[in-house]
């Protein structure tokens, strides 16, 4: 029951970082929107996080594989072949070129994926309070 | 330029430079422009009364004061429904009939092309008489018989001429087109069948201030419209033919064939003089304005019976085409000769305002701007505007340069508009109204003037930025962020074994240096070299050496620069050594075997050269990339892929390391022009993307051989080095509030939204953009468009180029389309096609192009559709008389064109990257090029060389039907000449023009034309030499095509006649049955 509760920890910390990093990269197509940053430092600024973000989030859904949680990992398949199909591609990072004529598809793409890892990140909580509420009764049942 | 303090824009990480000091600018001031302090002598008007500028016509009613008004003027006759007579879109004056015709085309023998087999035998019947109704009569026989080729009653006779008085061989064609016009009861003499509107006497001046002269105003000649319409017979769609037409009319024209038939060898509109269609239903049935020749009031046909409340202003102002049904079929036609073309009215647009720019730098696709959301979406049509900032000007019209000797210049302290004319000066001169963003800003006190009792500045006229829509200011400090830079200059050069078989390295070498003295910025100019094939060669041109040293670098991975300094250096002190290295290169890699390139690796070595300044970067590629990274692969042109969701992938860059590079390169300031000479795939598409992102240009000469394209690249190599550039540019739009500038078309990076970052720009780049409206009702009665572009000139200054426009907004799309600019149109709609096909499939960016057309033309149908009886009649606004033939051109060129083997993937990319940067004149001469008969023409005349240029021969329309065997004919269209000589062309011809050792060679496309020691040659490169002057842009090189010479026939001559069915598309007159149909199939 330990393992699960750490499991817990360890996918809300994950999700937690995913959504910050979309927040960050929203923020950024936003600041460029609005003229604070210019292209250059947006998209390097994106760019950086897009292959952590990735595999963070790979090695997220194999955790949930590994441990047993089809159901999620289930979930979590479609947007890892979607980010593979963009990886092999070439097409995952953000183009400086063009950024300026992609940003609304960008800000699209990215708000999709924040409201799904919202979603992850309610079943990450929901899964961390029920696991530390069945370890402290497991606890309670042991003493 | 940016709106955060006087930032200009540029990156602020931009490295500061040691090495280019800012130049002092000696003290200069424009005339007028010294302060006037002091307390104004003369209260002004109360802030109501603001100045009205100088240049806006005084409306005849009594002037109202206010400027607002002023502006609002040329709006309000419409809201009101009183029409001002148009100036008719073309100046008073001799119509084009008057010019001197070409009589040499007057009477060739009728020609039978062979593509038609017997059917234009038929034009042997073809008797020419002056009499319309015994011409009709022998035209309509003819035209049954060639029921598949429309055109082939076209004879090239133009039988107003041959057949009643032979053609003298000059100009007095003129003369003899008078009696047969006499022929006719409604005019009794030319002179008054060509009646002036009304208002047109009274000259330009009757002109609303700023605004199109041509298509916005209705005719008050709308009386005379309605009062002809009783005496006509009753109007038919269908063409009620009058009796003596013997046949039912073939082609859809009811017209007598004065026009189907005979003018149109010479032009459909105007050679001939015209005369008055005594019943043209349908037929331009509009008040004919750029058709224009027509003279007689037109007649009621077009008009559909109820357009006699001309009170009402239900005038009708459209244009339409008939289709009349083909007997023993469900099809219909449309008669050719009757089509539309742009033969004889060349693109020239008159300035819309006294106070507006030039449309040379600034046009709109409509000079009337929809107030509402609503109205943007019935358009259908690009709205947008087209942008050269840099336009060369004729001399005496160059743009006023303005110094603000010790103040800023002054700008609006919101929108950071430019002051420009139409600002609003107010409370005695103290403040003035910004007209972008109606802010009032204070009048610096050195800026001060007085105002005269109209509210105007006193001292208006002698400043340029108050009086002109185009200004350059210089600029001060405020507006750098470093020093000016130097005008540079780097080549990056392939040395590898097929640039020096072909004679490249020769020619660039020997042509850098014969430009070195051209180079502008003396004596500021840098100059850097290096060459590169599987290794990288760099040149030290210290000035102290006596020859330059050369330093290979084989460390491909990770190129380094062996010197820190020295590879860029200053031209004129190292002037010795970089002629020694120019001198030296060729023999220096004349033994080279390497055919590899390592084209990646010298680019970020180039890069770390240049990093410093910035500059122009000029490669010269022969082959494909092949080592280190940016290599490319052999895509190859697969036809599998065609149709198929991965078509685009073909026309993208394949690898992302050039787009990479460009965004470095546009980030520090480099511009790169790529001339590229494979004669086998070297990957345009991906290579452009260096020129695409950093403002330059793709050159590309397939096949390279010194002997042929020599001059070619030559010349485009000089003219590069040499013209004008501006340097670390950035323009940007501005536009008044409720709209907004959205997509940008062209070779450029943005920098921020609305930002363009150019780094090397010059005069023969245009740019294209779109607007969108953000307010959901425009409520102003004008909008101001006002460009503004910083850059560096090559003397080291600091300028602002900043041209201003201001359109009135409308509510009524009738008056949008009426104000609509076709050839802003058409170059935004390519741009937009060339912009599509690299992100889909070809067939679907023609499709997008064609689906425009449509949609605009039916909302316009549906304007008239209640009022007017349009069934079989295709109608459009006389300003877009020629969209249905642009569109297709569109669809039918190179960029465009096809699909798989239709052209190789280079020159489509090639032709998409030139798409993007041409101006609009360049632009509709490529869509449409100019084609005559050269053969007579240059037969003509006396014995001297240049005597017989009495003008140019009259363009005939590109269809395949008017390629003569006996004939020569050339087509020009802007990029290059093909001369194409017909199978019986007589031999002492051929043998003038080729010399007589190529007279008889079956294969021309490895001979250069030579001047030779012949009357004709001497002509022909006479004239050819003319043809140049007008296009300094680029080298039309002339390429020699026999007849039958497959398939670069088809290639060069056959694929080119747009209205020819070619290339999966259909020709001009099908297209416009096709587009009726389309039309009226969605409407009902």
């Amino acid at each position: 029951m330990a393992l699960e509760l750490v499991l817990g920890i360890i996918t809300f910390l994950a999700v937690a970082a995913l959504l910050g990093i979309l927040i960050y990269q929203l923020m950024c197509l936003s600041d460029l929107e609005f003229d604070y940053i210019n292209p250059f430092d947006s998209a390097s600024r994106i760019n950086k996080l897009v292959v952590p973000e990735i595999a963070l989030h790979v090695g997220l859904s194999c955790l949930y594989l590994v441990f047993g949680y089809w159901l999620i990992f289930l979930i979590n398949v479609p947007l890892i072949y979607y980010h593979g199909r963009l990886y092999l591609e070439h097409r995952h990072l953000v183009d400086v070129t063009e950024i300026f004529n992609s940003l609304n598809r960008e800000k699209m793409y990215r708000l999709i994926k924040l409201a799904f890892y919202i979603l992850l990140f309610f079943l990450a909580i929901y899964r961390l309070v029920a696991a530390s509420v069945h370890a402290l009764l497991d606890n309670e049942h042991a003493g | 330029m940016q709106q955060q303090g006087g930032n200009p824009g540029l990156p602020a990480e931009f490295p500061h430079s040691s090495t280019s000091p800012a130049q002092q600018r000696p003290p200069y001031t424009v005339p007028g422009s010294i302060p006037r302090p002091g307390p104004p002598s003369w209260q002004g008007p109360p802030p109501g009364t603001q100045f009205r500028p100088q240049g806006v016509p005084q409306p005849s009613s009594g002037a109202p004061p206010t400027l607002a008004n002023a502006l609002s003027n040329p709006i309000s006759p419409f809201q009101s429904g009183s029409y001002q007579r148009p100036v008719a879109g073309r100046p008073p004056g001799p119509p084009a009939v008057f010019q001197p015709s070409q009589p040499s085309l007057g009477a060739p023998p009728p020609f039978q092309p062979s593509t038609f087999g017997g059917s234009s035998q038929a034009d042997g019947s073809w008797s020419p008489v002056s009499n319309p109704n015994s011409a009709s009569v022998g035209f309509s026989p003819k035209a049954s018989s060639t029921g598949g080729s429309p055109f082939s009653n076209v004879s090239p006779v133009p039988s107003t001429f041959g057949g009643s008085i032979p053609p003298p061989p000059t100009s007095s064609s003129l003369g003899s087109g008078f009696p047969i016009s006499s022929a006719y009861p409604a005019s009794s003499t030319p002179v008054t069948s060509f009646p002036r509107p009304p208002q047109v006497a009274s000259g330009p001046g009757a002109r609303p201030p700023f605004y199109a002269p041509g298509p916005y105003n209705l005719p008050p000649t709308g009386h005379q419209f309605s009062s002809a319409p009783p005496q006509q017979p009753p109007p038919s769609s269908f063409g009620p033919s009058p009796p003596s037409f013997g046949a039912p009319p073939q082609f859809g024209t009811p017209t007598p064939p004065q026009f189907g038939g005979t003018a149109p060898s010479q032009g459909y509109y105007s050679t001939a003089p015209p005369p008055p269609p005594p019943i043209t239903p349908g037929i331009y049935a509009g008040e004919g304005q750029q058709v224009g020749s027509y003279g007689a009031p037109p007649l009621a046909g077009g008009y559909g019976g109820n357009l006699q409340q001309p009170a009402q202003g239900l005038v009708e102002d459209f244009q339409s085409l008939s289709l009349v049904p083909l007997p023993g079929s469900v099809e219909s036609a449309v008669d050719p000769g009757m089509l539309p073309r742009p033969l004889d009215s060349p693109d020239d647009v008159k300035s819309t305002g006294t106070m507006n720019c030039n449309p040379r730098y600034l046009r709109l696709s409509t000079n009337a701007m929809p107030n509402s959301h609503s109205l943007v979406a019935r358009w259908h049509l690009p709205l947008g505007a087209v942008v050269h900032p840099l336009a060369e000007a004729p001399p005496g019209e160059e743009v006023p340069v303005v110094n603000f000797v010790g103040s800023s210049i002054v700008r609006c302290r919101r929108c950071r508009a430019y002051i420009n004319p139409y600002v609003m000066f107010t409370d005695g001169g103290r403040r003035w109204r910004c007209n972008v963003c109606v802010l009032l800003n204070e009048v610096p006190i050195e800026y001060f003037c007085s105002l005269d009792e109209n509210g105007r500045r006193r001292d208006a006229d002698e400043r340029p930025e108050l009086s002109c829509g185009s200004v350059e200011f210089v600029a001060q400090t405020e507006y750098m962020v470093r020093p000016p830079m130097p005008p540079v200059y780097f080549f990056l050069i392939d040395v590898s074994i097929s640039a020096v078989k072909s004679g490249m390295l020769k020619v660039a070498a020997e042509t850098i240096k014969a430009t070195l003295d051209k180079l502008p910025g003396f004596p500021r100019t840098q100059i850097g070299f290096l060459t590169f094939d599987s290794m990288l060669h760099f040149y030290n041109l210290k000035s102290s050496l006596m020859q330059p040293q050369m330093m290979v670098v084989a460390d491909l991975d990770d190129p380094f620069l062996p010197l820190p300094d020295d590879l860029l250096v200053n031209l004129s002190e190292s002037r010795v050594v970089v002629d020694a290295l120019l001198d030296s290169l060729p023999s220096l890699f004349e033994k080279n075997i390497s055919i590899e390139s390592a084209l990646g690796p010298a680019l970020k070595a180039t890069f770390m050269i240049m990093s410093q300044l910035g500059g122009k970067l000029l490669v010269f590629q022969s082959t494909l990339p092949s080592l280190g990274v940016g290599r490319l692969k052999l895509r190859g042109d697969d036809p599998r892929i065609y149709g198929t969701e991965k078509e685009y992938l073909l026309r993208g860059s394949e690898e992302q390391f050039y787009k990479h590079m460009a965004a470095d390169f546009s980030k520090y300031q480099i511009g790169v022009n790529i001339y590229a000479f494979g004669d086998r795939y070297t990957d345009l598409a991906s290579l452009g993307t260096l020129a695409k992102y950093t403002g330059g240009q793709v050159c590309y000469y397939p096949g390279f051989q010194a002997y042929l394209h020599g001059e070619k690249f030559s010349y485009e190599l000089a003219r590069d080095l040499s013209r004008e550039t501006a340097w670390e540019a950035v323009m940007r739009i501005r536009c008044g509030k409720g709209i907004r500038f959205s997509s940008f078309h062209g070779h450029f990076m943005l920098r921020s939204s609305d930002l363009m970052a150019l780094p090397a720009v010059d005069c023969d780049k245009a740019f294209s953009m779109q607007l969108t409206l953000e307010d959901t009702l425009l409520t102003t009665n004008t909008v101001y468009f006002q460009v503004a572009l910083l850059y560096t000139s090559s003397t080291g200054e600091r300028r602002i180029r900043v041209h201003t426009m201001a359109t009135p907004v409308v509510s009524d799309l009738g008056e949008m389309y009426r104000a609509a600019d076709v050839g802003a149109i058409a170059s935004i709609m390519s741009r937009l096609g060339v912009d599509k096909s690299m992100q889909s499939k070809l067939e679907d960016a023609r499709q997008t192009t064609q689906q425009r057309l449509h949609r605009s033309l039916r909302e316009y149908r549906n304007m008239f559709a209640v009022q007017h009886r349009t069934s079989n009649r295709l109608l459009f606004p006389e300003s877009l008389r020629l969209l249905p033939l642009y569109t297709l051109a569109i669809c039918k060129n190179l960029a465009l064109r096809g699909g798989y083997g239709d052209t190789t993937p280079d020159e489509r990319s090639a032709m998409g990257f030139e798409i993007m940067t041409m101006s609009i004149s360049r632009l509709l001469k490529l869509l449409y090029p100019a084609f005559f008969r050269i053969d007579e023409f240059l037969l003509q005349g006396g014995k001297g060389e240049t005597d017989f240029m009495m003008g140019l021969p009259k363009p005939v329309p590109l269809a395949s039907e008017r390629l003569d065997p006996r004939g020569a004919f050339l087509l020009n269209d802007g990029l290059r000449f093909v001369l194409w000589l017909g199978k019986v062309l007589p031999d002492e011809f051929v043998k003038q023009i080729l010399g007589p050792e190529f007279a008889y060679s079956p294969d021309l496309s490895k001979v250069a034309l030579q001047e030779h020691d012949s009357i004709l040659s001497k002509r022909l490169v006479a004239m050819l030499r003319e043809l140049r002057k007008m296009n300094p842009a680029v080298y039309q090189q002339c390429i020699l095509l026999r007849q039958g010479e497959q398939p670069r026939e088809g290639n060069l001559v056959l694929g080119n006649l747009v209205e020819d069915q070619t290339g999966g598309l259909s020709g001009y007159a099908d297209w416009i049955v096709q587009t009726y149909r389309h039309i009226s199939q969605k409407a009902s």
